[in-house]
């Protein structure tokens, strides 16, 4: 059984952004399972992610239950092939084990956004976090099509002045683009007497494409924000549907805090391998020390992999398949970046 | 080895370890608590009793 929560790595694969709305985690669930084809059960946490932090707030966690409720494993990160071993521990083993090729699923691609990228250059955010916002919802307001990404970097996190990243990314989930003909999204920051804001108000560069889905984003120096009082951002702006654009106004609340659900963004939070170093984080898992590795001497994203690369299907992984997984493992991450 | 990868590896190791020594430890009831299905209908955890169950955490990205 899957537990959907927070997103731990926001706008990396299919651009898709962190919820504001049980509706909206719903949604991403039912995409997830799409994308997955499974037709495992799932669970949704709520949006404050309690059952996650219960449990130890990992993104990737395992825990399995007995029939009377209590937990008799427990690990930091899934590990498929570990889980089987507990299951024949507590269960008893299978006549005939289950191989995910065995499964046929259907996978399907992650949502597109509806325009292009568009020509805007982003914002590098190397070295920010996440920090708490609270969208101000009104079930009977527009929905919010473009999501605030709020960032701070550590000093402004810990003693009140740093730089404040602002990314009003569109939702994949809500199909809208920017158009040119538009205007650009605008935004006023309303602060405590006291805190020095390089910029109160900003507006968004328009991209020279006449559709696109480009975050709007801005990068902001701030000083003397006291961790007790928060500032209040209002956006506006116009996101257009298939066959309308709507003029839509919204407000959040920042608070000058780590937020530990918001996960961390491609750019701030991810290193491309080199070849040599995918050639031998894959070699890690070489028990024996041979320089050939069978399935289980590698991690279950690897695993799930392994057939792809095991070219004369003899079971195991030899020098020059090793060679080519890491070869497209690296060409794979790079195109994510 | 890089030493990168070492460094990773020794890390992910003293995460595992410290994460199995947090509570809730095996053993321990697993918490009550309300989530939903996908459709959005709630769930209790409690009625997860009665077989074996295993529960990975994740998301889309």
């Amino acid at each position: 059984m899957l537990v959907y929560k927070s997103l731990a790595h926001p706008e990396l694969v299919g651009t898709y952004v962190q919820p504001f709305t049980l509706d909206e985690r719903l949604a991403h669930s039912q995409q997830a399972i799409k994308e997955l084809g499974t037709t495992m059960p799932w669970l949704v946490d709520q949006m404050d992610n309690r059952l996650k932090h219960a449990l130890g707030d990992r993104p990737n966690s395992e825990y399995v239950i007995d029939p009377l409720g209590k937990i008799v494993r427990k690990r930091a990160w899934s590990n498929p092939g570990e889980v089987r071993k507990d299951l024949e521990e507590l269960v008893g083993k299978v006549k005939k084990t289950t191989l995910p090729e065995d499964l046929k699923l259907n996978v399907v691609p992650p949502l597109a956004q509806s325009a292009p990228k568009g020509d805007l250059a982003p914002i590098p955010r190397a070295g920010l976090f996440p920090i708490v916002i609270k969208p101000q919802l009104d079930k009977d307001g527009d929905l919010f099509y473009a999501k605030l990404r709020c960032e701070a970097d550590p000093p402004l996190i810990d003693e009140g002045k740093g730089k404040l990243y602002l990314g009003f990314h569109l939702d994949p989930l809500h199909r809208a683009h920017w158009n040119k003909l538009q205007k650009p999204l605008r935004f006023e920051l309303t602060a405590p007497e006291g805190v020095k804001l390089s910029a109160t108000t900003g507006e968004s560069p328009k991209s020279s494409s006449e559709n696109d889905s480009a975050p709007r984003e801005f990068l902001l120096d701030v000083n003397s924000w006291p961790a007790d009082k928060t500032i209040q951002l209002t956006v506006a702006y116009d996101a257009c549907t298939e066959d309308l654009c709507h003029s839509v106004k919204q407000t959040y609340v920042l608070s000058r805090q780590r937020d530990q659900d918001g996960g961390r963004a491609k750019s701030a939070g991810f290193r491309v391998l080199t070849l040599e170093q995918m050639t031998q984080r894959l070699l890690a898992g070489d028990k024996n020390g041979d320089g050939k590795l069978i399935k289980e001497e590698l991690n279950s994203i690897q695993q799930s992999r392994f057939l792809d690369y095991d070219f004369n299907k003899d079971g195991v992984l030899e020098k020059d398949e090793i060679q080519t997984m890491a070869e497209q493992l690296t060409a794979s991450a790079e195109s994510k970046e | 080895m890089v030493p990168g990868v070492v460094f990773a590896q020794q890390k992910k190791k003293a995460s595992e370890e410290d994460f199995v020594k947090e509570k809730p430890a095996v053993g321990d009831p697993f918490p009550d608590l309300v989530v939903y299905d996908p459709k959005g209908q709630e769930v209790k955890t409690s009625s997860l009793r009665g077989h074996y169950t295993v529960l990975t955490f994740g998301c889309l990205t």
